[in-house]
C-alpha cells in the first residue's frame, strides 16, 4: 500500500522511504558541505583575492592541474605538449602515489604471515598457548611509540615505515584471524577428521578456506589503520609519498594541493576496499554473512 | 531445578512383561557378524573438574558391548551424558577411567573409523554438495602430491559417479549436486551429510541428534531413508536422540541413559540396555503395534523421569509448607 508522504514520517521508525527519497537524501550532506565551503571561500576571497586558506574553485583546478600534470621538482620539467598519459605519469601526484602505494603493498604482503599465525594459533592448541598471551600483550603497545626505535634500527629509509605499518596492524590482524578461525564450529573439524583429513588439511582446506571471506573483510577494515601508519611514517621522515607532499605543502599553506591530495587518498582507499569486496564476493559465492 | 526425591523403584527395574518380549525375539536380531564386537566400553567414567566444588561426574561405570551391524539408539533426557558417550566413541573426548574400543583398537584420536553426522554444521559450507561428498574418499585415496598423478584423476571420475549415485539414492535431484549447502533445506543437508559419511564406508556411523532440528514430516521421511540404507549395508550405527518414538522406530538395540546421581556414585548411567522387540516387524508396521505403544510408555517413564509429566509428586510436608 502506498501512502502519501507526511512530514512527521521523517522522525518515525516504522516508515519505508521510497527509492527516490533514499537516493536523494544520500547526497544532501555532500551538497551541504560543498555549499558551505563555497560560501566560506567566496567570503574570504572578497576580503583578499589572493587568499590561500580556502582556495576558490579556480585555484583548486589550477592546483589539481599542477599536481596531476606538473613535475614534482622544478628542474624535472615535462613537455607541456606531450599527451596526457605521458604528462600524468611524470607528475607529482603519480610519483607520490607510486611510492606510497609501493610501501602499502609491501606491508600488505608482509601481513599475510600474520594471518597464517592467527590461523595456526586457533587450530593448533600448543602453538596457540605459546603465542596468545604474547600477541595480546604486543597488541597493547602503541605502535607509534616504537617509531623512534624503528628509525634507529632500520634507518629512516623505506623499511622503517614498512615496519611501522606491519607492527602496527599485525597484532590486530593476528587476533582477529584467531577469533574468526576459533569460531568455526567444532563439528566441522570433527567431521573433517572422520573424513581422513590430515592436520594440515584441517588447517588449510577446512578452516582457512571457510574463514577466508571473513579474513578478507578484516583486512578491509584494517586498510585504514594501515594507511594511518603509512602517513605517520611519511610525514615524519620521507622524501616522497602522498603524506610527505601534504606535510610539505602545509609549510607553504598550499591548500590548493592539500585538498585534492586528501580527496585522492580517500578515493584510492575507497577503490582498494571496493576491489577487495568485489573479489571476495566473486571468490566466495557460498559466503552467507550473518 | 530441584529434582524431586525419587522413589527408586523405576530406576532399577526389570518389568517382567517387557523382558519376556525381549527374550523371545532377541535371538534373530543380530544375524550378521553376531560374534564380532564393534564397540566396547569397559568401566568407562567421565568426570570434569568443576572449580571449587571438586569434580562433576557425567558418566560412571559404563559397560557396553555393541555387536557389529547393530542399530543402537541412545536415549535419554538433556544432560544425561548421551552426547558425551557418543564423543567418547568418536575420540573427541576421553574417559577419565576405563577404556573405549572401536573396531578392535582403543580410541585415541578422531579418525576415519567412525562416520559422523551432527545435528548442525554437518556440511562444509564452502563446498558444493558433490565436493562435500567426494572430500573424504579423495583424502583417503591420495595425499597432496598424489593428487597430481593421472591415476588420481581417473579415480576421481569413478568417485564422482559413485557420489552422484549415492546422492541420488539419498533423494537428491541432479540439479542439487552443484548447489552449496546454504541453498538446501535442513533435511536435504542432513541427507547429504549421511551420504558424505557413508561414502567413506566407516565401520561405525555416529549420528548425534541428526534429525532433531527437522520438521516432523522431513524427519519421518529421513528416518525411513536411514532405516532402509542401514538394512542394505548393515553398518554399526549409534544414534543419539531424545525422541522416544524415533528411538523405537529406528533401533534394534536400545540404551537408555539417566543422569548421574552424586548420592550413588558407583551406579552406572545405563538404565536400560536391551534389544527392541519391535525391530522384527516391518518398518511401516512398527509404529502401530501394541508392543510399540507399551514400550513407548514405559520408556517415557524411565528415560524422562524428571520431566514434569512423569514425575511422581512427593507429598512431603516441607513442600506443602512452601505453598502456604
Amino acid at each position: 500500500m502506498k501512502t502519501a508522504f507526511h512530514p512527521a514520517d521523517l522522525a518515525a521508525i516504522q516508515v519505508r522511504p521510497s527509492r527516490l527519497w533514499t537516493q536523494s537524501l544520500g547526497w544532501i550532506l555532500f551538497a551541504v558541505g560543498i555549499a558551505l565551503y563555497a560560501q566560506f571561500s567566496i567570503a574570504r576571497h572578497k576580503e583578499n583575492p589572493e587568499d590561500r586558506v580556502v582556495p576558490s574553485a579556480q585555484q583548486l583546478i589550477q592546483g589539481i592541474k599542477s599536481a596531476a600534470l606538473g613535475a614534482p621538482e622544478e628542474d624535472d620539467t615535462v613537455d607541456a605538449n606531450a599527451p596526457f598519459i605521458e604528462r600524468f605519469s611524470h607528475s607529482m601526484l603519480w610519483k607520490d602515489t607510486l611510492s606510497s602505494g609501493k610501501r602499502f603493498l609491501v606491508a600488505l604482503v608482509l601481513l599475510i604471515p600474520a594471518i597464517l599465525i592467527g590461523l595456526h594459533m586457533a587450530v593448533f592448541p600448543y602453538f596457540g598457548a605459546l603465542c596468545l598471551r604474547f600477541v595480546i600483550f604486543f597488541d597493547k603497545i602503541v605502535a607509534l611509540s616504537l617509531l623512534p626505535i624503528l628509525f634507529i634500527v632500520f634507518g629512516i629509509e623505506e623499511w622503517s615505515k614498512i615496519a611501522l605499518m606491519v607492527i602496527g596492524v599485525a597484532p590486530t590482524l593476528i587476533l582477529d584471524t584467531f577469533n574468526i578461525a576459533k569460531s568455526v564450529p567444532r563439528e566441522q573439524i570433527v567431521k573433517a577428521f572422520t573424513l581422513k583429513s590430515s592436520n594440515l588439511d584441517v588447517a588449510y582446506r577446512i578452516v582457512l578456506k571457510q574463514v577466508m571471506p571473513q579474513i578478507i573483510n578484516s583486512v578491509r577494515l584494517n586498510l585504514k589503520p594501515l594507511a594511518l601508519f603509512l602517513f605517520a611514517g611519511e610525514m615524519i621522515a620521507a622524501t616522497d609519498g602522498l603524506a610527505y607532499r601534504i606535510a610539505l605543502m602545509r609549510r607553504h599553506m598550499g591548500m590548493d594541493i592539500i585538498l585534492p591530495y586528501v580527496l585522492w587518498v580517500a578515493l584510492l582507499l575507497f577503490v582498494a576496499d571496493a576491489l577487495l569486496r568485489f573479489t571476495n564476493r566473486r571468490l566466495h559465492p557460498w559466503y552467507q554473512p550473518l | 531445578m530441584v529434582s524431586a526425591p525419587l522413589k527408586l523403584n523405576p530406576v532399577t527395574f526389570n518389568p517382567a512383561g517387557l523382558a519376556s518380549v525381549a527374550a523371545e525375539v532377541s535371538a534373530p536380531v543380530c544375524v550378521t557378524n553376531a560374534s564380532r564386537v564393534e564397540i566396547s566400553l569397559r568401566k568407562v567414567g567421565v568426570a570434569y573438574s568443576a572449580g571449587k566444588e571438586g569434580t562433576k561426574t557425567v558418566l560412571a561405570n559404563i559397560d557396553l558391548e555393541i555387536p557389529a551391524g547393530e542399530f543402537v539408539v541412545l536415549l535419554g533426557e538433556t544432560g544425561c551424558g548421551k552426547s558425551t558417550l557418543l564423543r567418547l566413541m568418536l575420540g573427541q573426548e576421553f574417559p577419565t577411567s576405563g577404556e573405549v574400543i572401536v573396531d578392535g583398537k582403543p580410541v585415541k584420536r578422531i579418525d576415519s573409523r567412525t562416520g559422523y553426522v551432527p545435528q548442525k554444521y554437518s556440511l562444509f559450507p564452502d563446498r558444493t554438495v558433490l565436493e562435500n561428498v567426494m572430500y573424504g574418499p579423495e583424502n583417503a585415496h591420495a595425499g597432496l602430491l598424489g593428487r597430481l598423478t593421472p591415476s588420481f584423476w581417473r579415480f576421481r571420475c569413478e568417485l564422482r559417479e559413485e557420489a552422484i549415485h549415492s546422492l541420488t539414492r539419498m533423494g537428491l535431484r541432479p540439479q542439487d549436486m552443484k548447489k552449496y549447502p546454504h541453498q538446501l533445506s535442513g533435511g536435504m543437508q542432513q541427507r547429504v551429510a549421511i551420504a558424505q559419511a557413508l561414502l567413506m564406508k566407516p565401520p561405525v556411523l555416529l549420528l548425534d541428534e541428526a534429525f532433531s532440528a527437522l520438521d516432523p514430516s522431513t524427519r519421518s521421511s529421513l528416518q525411513e531413508l536411514l532405516h532402509s540404507i542401514w538394512s542394505e549395508s548393515r553398518p554399526t550405527v549409534v544414534f543419539v536422540t531424545h525422541n522416544t518414538t524415533e528411538a523405537l522406530l529406528l533401533g534394534t538395540t536400545l540404551i537408555v541413559l539417566g543422569r548421574h546421581r552424586d548420592d550413588n556414585p558407583e551406579q552406572s548411567n545405563v538404565l536400560v540396555a536391551e534389544k527392541i522387540p519391535t525391530a522384527q516387524l516391518p518398518f511401516a508396521e512398527r509404529r502401530h503395534s501394541a508392543e510399540f505403544r507399551m514400550q513407548h510408555e514405559f520408556l517415557e517413564r524411565v528415560a524422562f523421569a524428571s520431566s514434569s509429566v512423569h514425575r511422581v509428586e512427593p507429598q512431603s510436608p516441607a513442600q506443602e509448607g512452601c505453598h502456604a
